[in-house]
Formats: C-alpha cells, structure tokens, sequence
C-alpha cells in the first residue's frame, strides 16, 4: 500500500498517501526558495546574512523598507493569492468533472476584469478597482446561473454558457479600454491583466483572512467532492448530497477566486493548471485541495519571481507571463479533451 | 420460492422497502402515476419491461436519487427522506446504470469509496473500512485486479469493481439498474450468478433487467412494467405467460421450461 493512516485513539483515523506527502514537501521547499530568491536577487534584493533580521523587523535602513514595503508582502500576496486560485480552481473543476471547468476559462477571472474596466474606466469614480472586480466576478457568475436554465446543476452548460460569459466580458474590456484615455487605460490595462506591483500588508491581510475562512470549509466539502467525481446519481446513493455539496463549493470556490482577484486582479490560469499539474504529479484520484494550494501558491511566486527578474525591458504584469504559459497548457487540454469527446 | 432466505435482523416484521402512490417525473415529463410497489424481504427481485416504461424511474425513486412528485418512498416504515442521507446509504446501495471512474483510480480506491457512510470527518479509515474493502474485492473475484487502473479493465471486470463498491456500503439492500449492459454474454451470467449468490447470503436485491430469460431464470420476484405501471408481479413461475409478453411487449411468442434451470423461458415466435 502506498498509503499511511495517521491514527490516534479511535476518533481519529485519516489516510495519507506517501506520494502526496512527499509532493507537498517539495512544494513547500520550492516555495521557500522562491521567497528566498524573491527578497535577494536584483539591485534591491537584500543580502542573504542580511534576511533574516529583515524578515523579524530588527534591521535598520533599506532592508527594512524592501522587505516591509516592496517585496515582503507582494511575496506573500503572491503565495496566499496563488493558494486561493489554486483551490479555487480544484473546487469548480470537481464539480464540473471537467478540467476545463476552471474559474479562470468560465468567466470568473474576465468577469472581474470587466468589472474593474466598467468602475475604473466607464463608470469612474463610484466604486474602487477590487470592489469593481468583485462585482464583475460576482455578476459573471450569476449570469452562468441563469444561463446555464438549470442553475449549477448541469456541468456540460456551465462550461458552454461560462465561455460564452467569458468571450463577452473580454469584449466588455477592450471597448472599456478603447474608449479610454491613455493614462486611464494604462493603470486599467495592468489590473485587468493581474498585477502584483505595489502590494501592501493590506493586501495580505485580506487574503490571509480570506484563506483562513474559506479553506477550512473546501476541506469539509473535500471527500463529497470526490464523490461527485462518480456522477450525481452515485454521490446521492452513497449519501454525499450532491446539490448542496456542488452549490456549497462553487459558492467557496467563488469567494477563494474573487479574494485572489481582489488582492492581484484576474491572473490567468493559475487556477485551470495548478489542480492539473497537483494532481497529476501526485497519481491521486480525486480533488487534493492542500496540494493543489502549495501548487497554486508556488506557480504565482515563481512567475511573479520571473516577472521582476526577467530582463524583458519592463516590469511586466505577472498575469500577462501566467497567461502566455498558461494559454499553451489550455490549448494542449482543448486537444486532448476533445480527443476524450469530453468537450 | 425456495431459495428466498429470511431477512435480516432488525426489519421488526414490516417491509423493508415500499413505495406508496408515487408520481416520478423529469420536469414536466410525466413518467408514472400512483405507483406503488412492496420488495419482498430476502428477495431477488427483477423489475422488467420495455424501452420508457420507467423501470429504472422506479429503482431511481426507491434509491431516493431521484425526488417523487407525489406520494412516498418507505424504508423500515418511515419515509425515506426523514434519515439522514448517509443514514440511508447505510441500509441501501445503489448502482446506477452509468457510473463514472475517476481519471487514474485503482479498483482497491474505487471500493473504498463505498466506505463513505460509514465514515467521519475525523475517522476516515478504520480497520473495519479495511475488512469491508477486502471482503468486497474478494467476493466480486477482483483480487487480482485490485491494484490495476480502472481505465486499464475491461467491461467485465470493471463491473465487478463497481458492484464490489456497492458490497463495501455493507447494506442489507442492493439496487442495480441494468447491470449486464454492455457486457458479452459470459460476463452478464457472471454478474448474475454474483447476484444470486449475494441473495442466498441474505441480501435483498433489486434489479433492472432488460433480458426477460435471465429475468426468469435469477428473479424469485418478478415485476412487469408498461407505460409507468405494474401489470403484474410475482413468482416467474406463476406470472409469466405468452399473454403477458404479447400484451406488455406486444410480442408473440411461447413460453417454454429452461432445460437448465427449470424457469418458464419465453420464444419468440417466427414472423
């Protein structure tokens, strides 16, 4: 058996796969490094015998505001953001049965980006960006509901209807942007590709929150979820409530995804792959929520990692580099699934 | 019906399971009105009938997977929906006709999965979820594919799997919708014959067949279904006729003694 069972007493008895263990210490080890790398390297980067009295507050100078102003938490917004669309993610591709069903390819993450181009560009002045992005994601979502005739229950038409949302929301930004003045559409422009310039202790505060919230629920939900995976009709018969139990994780799985864009705007498709590659990686059937969550959370650090390192020329918005990589993942699924006949 | 074996302990006389004046419907499409129906305890029973006479509604409605519109399922004399579902899934398992394998699950994973009920947030592998897997494998025969890929299985044996998952609930019910579909004939008595042989250890089963001979042949009760109704039930023996074949199937045919089994076995008649 490739699977322990962690025990104690009679109460509790949780099976835990040698596998998994090993990818979340992986996981977690390349996260550090990343953070190390992170906080180092480039002109401002701080010297290594020099971290850690930055990271505790004990160091004076510079150090002091790269890490407590720069780099510390745009870092850590980086890993928890990348956490939230990574559960995000496993929890609408669950329910789905599909890996395309990823909030980031249904309109969620589009939705957002329209509404932050609608109160930053066209309706100026009424709501603030992550509160414009919010009420986008939020109005996306509801439109799929409706769209779908059947609300949630039907994932082949939450898939349809959602790109169909998605495909319009897009549209919805470009004319945003186009109608704009430069100026505007530049500061826009960024926010709707995802950006994790200039974070704040702010910003980790809320998704941290959010995280801490939201996360404990996915893992009530995590083994009806595996459930679903066998059909609606067999989750019912073994008792795992299949319309609450959809209805609850998309309601968390839109809550997780609308705190990451809230804190860093729309990142394409950290949410569509980071579940994939966890999942494939750990040879596990089923929905891993923790590791699809060191996954998510270490793909956005390494890109935005890249982002501020690369020599492109300019500071890129990270979420333009997650999306040229992560659009040749989506084409590679679209190929595959429709080979599967499952699209 | 000879081979019937009592019912388990705890059933305190009444029937296990019934349905009362049911109306099972796909929104607004009417599939049958004022059904009722009693599953003898200990019985095999087979529920039969042709294309859309709402055979597998019924067992969906019995399995509580699908809501009636009117009237109610009962298990153990109280409405079905008045237990905690995983309270149900204790007493009764359920195979529907299309189940899906997860991508890249073995079949000792794919069984554990009939572990739920039985399990808690905090107590989700006991030794008794480890005997019950076992036991379930080596009842189906699937020893030797327990740690294979489902997707690597033929139909055969990943039916076998499956119907070891429902085993490992541990229910004193079984409910399968057309369970020998799309097997070759061999797999579809081996299937049966693992059916038969879970009702001589006192399970009580219900099945949709769509085979009438094997419906005679395994059924010790035998349902006919037409057009959302039952036109009769009972003993193979007793209630299958050329009669009842033209009338419910409109096929003529005549009814023979199974050399083998010694069921009435129905032959279509030239055309």
């Amino acid at each position: 058996m490739t699977a322990v069972t962690l025990r104690a007493g009679s109460w509790l008895s949780l099976p835990v796969r040698r596998r998994s263990l090993a990818i979340a210490g992986f996981l977690v080890a390349g996260i550090l490094l990343i953070g190390f790398l992170t906080l180092t390297l480039g002109r401002l980067g701080i010297a290594p015998d020099a971290l850690l009295p930055a990271i505790l507050g004990t160091s004076t100078g510079p150090d002091r505001i790269v890490f407590g102003t720069i780099r510390g938490p745009r870092l850590l917004t980086a890993i928890a953001a990348g956490a939230a669309f990574g559960i995000a993610g496993t929890l609408f591709q669950a329910v789905t049965r599909n890996p395309l069903g990823s909030p980031d390819v249904i309109g969620l993450s589009s939705g957002a980006a329209a509404g932050a181009a609608a109160f930053g560009l066209v309706w100026t002045g009424i709501l603030p960006l992550p509160v414009g992005a919010l009420v986008g994601a939020f109005a996306a979502m509801a439109l799929v509901w409706a769209g779908t005739g059947r609300g949630f229950s039907s994932p082949s038409r939450m898939l349809l209807v959602g790109i169909g949302i998605s495909a319009m929301a897009v549209a919805f930004v470009q004319y945003a942007i186009a109608r704009a003045g430069v100026e505007q559409a530049v500061v826009v422009a960024a926010y709707v590709n995802g950006s994790l310039a200039a974070r704040s202790w702010e910003h980790v505060a809320i998704i941290t929150v959010s995280l801490l919230l939201l996360v404990p629920c996915a893992l009530l939900l995590s083994r009806r979820l595996q459930l679903i995976e066998m059909g609606d009709e067999q989750a019912d018969a073994l008792g795992a409530r299949s319309a609450s139990t959809r209805l609850s994780a998309i309601l968390i799985g839109i809550g997780l995804a609308t705190a990451a864009v809230s804190v860093a705007g729309p990142i394409a498709f950290i949410a569509l792959t980071a579940p994939q590659i966890a999942r494939r990686l750990s040879r596990m059937p089923g929905p891993g929520i923790l590791l699809s969550a060191l996954m998510g959370g270490f793909l956005l650090a390494l890109a935005d990692l890249v982002a501020q390192q690369a020599p492109f020329g300019v500071q890129l918005p990270v979420g333009i580099l997650t999306a040229a990589i992560g659009g040749v993942y989506l084409g590679y699924l679209l190929v595959t699934e429709w080979k599967k006949g499952t699209v | 019906m000879a081979t019937s074996v009592p019912a388990p302990s705890g059933t305190t006389g009444s029937v296990l399971l019934s349905a009362r004046g049911l109306r099972l419907a796909y929104d607004e499409r009417i599939v049958a009105e004022d059904l009722s129906i009693e599953i003898p305890d200990g019985g095999f029973t087979v529920i039969v009938g042709p294309n859309a006479s709402g055979k597998s509604t019924l067992l969906k409605a019995l399995a509580r997977t699908l809501k009636p519109q009117a009237g109610r399922v009962l298990l153990d004399g109280a409405p079905i929906d008045s237990y905690p579902s995983k309270a149900v899934a204790r007493k009764l398992a359920m195979l529907p006709q299309t189940p899906i394998a997860p991508e890249a699950i073995t079949v000792r994973d794919l069984v554990g999965r009939g572990r739920y009920p039985h399990q808690r947030m905090l107590r989700q592998w006991s030794p008794a979820d480890q005997r019950a897997v076992s036991s379930a494998i080596a009842a189906t025969g699937s020893d030797d594919i327990a740690e294979r890929y489902m997707s690597e299985l033929s139909g055969g044996q990943r039916q076998r799997a499956w119907i070891a998952m429902v085993l490992a609930q541990e229910t004193e019910l079984l409910l399968l919708d057309e369970p020998t579909t799309f097997l070759d004939i061999a797999h579809q008595y081996d299937v049966l014959d693992l059916c038969a042989r879970l009702h001589v250890e006192g399970r009580t089963l219900v099945a949709v067949l769509h085979d009438l001979n094997q419906a005679a042949r395994y059924a010790t009760n035998l349902v006919v279904m037409k057009q959302g109704e039952i036109v009769a039930q009972g003993d193979p023996n007793d209630i299958l006729t050329g009669d009842l074949v033209q009338r419910v199937f409109g096929l003529s045919s005549v009814i023979i003694t199974d050399p083998e089994s010694g069921t009435p076995m129905v032959i279509p008649r030239m055309r």
